[in-house]
């Protein structure tokens, strides 16, 4: 029984990434099957060099990059939106997969979700 | 009704960026069920080009879309919770 | 049309009332899907959606009372009705037991919620056929 949970949202403007990747990693504890898809702005949580301290945040990236030890599945980032938004191997933190978002994607996991 | 592949529940209204990225994910195989402010879709003319499209009627009349409804199916909450039981997958944009 | 006899829902309510449609949008499938014979597991309040539990809400006597329809609602059908613990204490919306915990001046959960954390949306997940999100609109 896998997860799909989409963030499409750009970190620390919003709260609905945070709050997407605690609902992944609850998943990733209870040992139920969960993957990451960032497409739209929310591709710019992958970018290197996040520091958020200025803006009283945490930084995610370092999270994200540990997100396999903590059992989530892949780390999915749509390709257009990477193109949009200038990321590429060397700006993307490692262990992220570029992926076309279409309906194939999405069909493989039995559960899709947002957080907000 | 053949089988429903994925029930996808759009309350986004058209301009919103997820609204573009759910109509793109919706195949003939599928419902597309218009909550909220995704009912504006129908005054548009971007509706998506399967036969399987439904709007919550409370939402229509609220909107003042009630003349629009012939354009698809108008639903009451009581066809949106068959729909979800309906269909294999639901995802709520 | 045929269907499967009885399903199990587990409703996730992402937007806050008076900030969005999603409390009236859930209302309105979850009174229809019990009226259907189908069980609802829990309503589980993510995000903003905590707001709804609140005890102090004040709506002008001519709007509806999200909170209370709400907690109305599970009360009647023995529903549980769970805010997020993190989404709930960021958000200032905190039990007797938080605001014990945490020093607070006061408690401001509405009854029948309870506060627990995502493990109980991770096993609505699991346990309930469906899973339904009712998100803010913006």
């Amino acid at each position: 029984m896998s997860t799909l949970i989409m963030i499409d949202q750009a970190p620390y403007g919003t709260w609905s990434g945070r709050e997407a990747l605690d609902m992944a990693f609850s998943l990733a504890a209870f040992d139920q099957a969960a993957s990451l898809l960032f497409t739209g702005a929310g591709v710019n949580w992958l970018k290197k060099g996040q520091e958020a301290g200025g803006i009283g945040q945490k930084s995610v990236d370092k999270n994200l990059a540990a997100a396999p030890i903590f059992g989530i599945e892949a780390i999915l980032a749509d390709r257009a939106a990477c193109r949009t938004y200038g990321l590429d191997e060397n700006s993307l933190i490692g262990g992220v997969t570029q992926v076309d978002a279409d309906a194939a994607l999405l069909a493989a996991y039995d559960h899709t979700a947002f957080a907000g | 009704m053949t089988a429903i592949q994925t029930l996808h529940i759009l309350n986004k209204s058209p301009d919103h960026p997820r609204a573009t990225r759910c109509l793109e994910m919706v195949a003939e195989e599928d419902c597309l069920l218009l909550i909220g402010g995704g009912v504006l879709l129908l005054a548009t003319d971007n509706l998506p080009g399967i036969s399987r499209v439904f709007a919550l009627t409370q939402d229509l009349d609220a909107r003042g879309l009630a003349n629009l409804a012939g354009n698809v199916s108008a639903v009451d909450y009581a066809e949106m919770v068959s729909l979800s039981v309906q269909a294999q997958r639901v995802i709520s944009w | 049309m045929a269907e499967t006899a009885s399903e199990s829902f587990t409703l996730v309510i992402t937007g806050a009332p008076y900030s969005s449609q999603a409390p009236q949008t859930a209302l309105g499938f979850a009174q229809a899907a019990v009226d259907a014979g189908h069980r609802i597991d829990r309503v589980f309040l993510y995000g903003d959606g905590v707001h709804l539990a609140s005890a102090l809400s004040a709506p002008p006597s001519d709007e509806t009372h999200w909170p209370e329809a709400w907690s109305q609602f599970l009360t009647e059908h023995s529903i549980p009705g769970v805010a997020c613990i993190a989404s709930a204490l960021r958000r200032g919306l905190v039990n007797e037991t938080e605001q014990k915990r945490y020093e607070l001046p006061a408690s401001n959960l509405r009854a029948p919620f309870e506060i627990a954390g995502l493990g109980e949306w991770v096993e609505g997940r699991i346990k309930s056929t469906r899973t339904l999100y009712f998100h803010a609109g913006d």
